[in-house]
């Protein structure tokens, strides 16, 4: 490796814009593929649908590792920093609240837009602590940024 | 720890932007190192002494 090497421009916005718009669009396409491919009974349509949203979670996570490989450190710390405080914190509210509705439920009755069957309801809570963490994970990235200005 | 790096690099009228391009960092961590609010990695630090050709102890001290 040559030690004196001009060392490359980091990452900007527009790779972050570009690797989050290729996911949805990865994601997109698995979709149109698991409605058109994975619509047949049984185990063939189950592991067609297992296999097209496989493939764009593989796309996906591909774009993140270049991504994550093109940002300086000082970016990556602060996602590692928002992930762990932003991101536990977020799960941590979120549990509480979730937790306390399911355990007081006769008082206070989970909201309607949960769903009422227990599955529904199971989808309902894990997208909901998905929600928190990623919520929890924007601010505290933010912060960490207005800290270190 | 603190640093010299914006007397280093007025010494040498580069903008942030232009030490971030040599050192290949975004120009908000420069900002950040100057600021003494980010301590660099060991990697970066060896960078910095050797884009402004000094040792790194003439670059960072501890608080």
């Amino acid at each position: 490796m040559d030690e004196f090497a001009k060392p490359k421009r980091p990452h900007g916005p527009g790779a972050y814009v570009l690797t989050l718009g290729a996911s949805v669009i990865l994601g997109g396409l698995a979709g149109i593929g698991s409605a058109f491919l994975g619509d047949q009974p049984g185990p063939v349509g189950l592991a067609l649908t297992a296999a097209m949203i496989s493939a764009a979670m593989a796309g996906g996570t591909a774009g993140c590792i270049w991504w994550w490989r093109g940002i300086d450190e000082a970016a990556r710390e602060a996602h590692k920093w928002a992930w762990w405080w932003g991101g536990t914190g977020g799960i941590a509210l979120g549990g509480v609240l979730l937790m306390t509705l399911m355990i007081r439920a006769e008082q206070q009755p989970l909201p309607a837009s949960f769903g009422s069957a227990p599955a529904e309801i199971f989808l309902s809570g894990m997208l909901s602590i998905v929600l928190f963490q990623t919520a929890g994970y924007a601010l505290a990235w933010a912060c960490w940024w207005l800290k270190h200005r | 720890m603190n640093n010299r790096l914006k007397v280093l690099r007025a010494e040498r009228n580069w903008s942030q932007a232009d030490l971030a391009e040599q050192l290949g960092v975004s120009r908000q961590t420069v900002n950040a190192l100057e600021t003494g609010r980010y301590d660099p990695s060991l990697p970066l630090a060896f960078r910095i002494a050797r884009v402004f050709a000094q040792p790194i102890e003439s670059i960072f001290t501890e608080d």
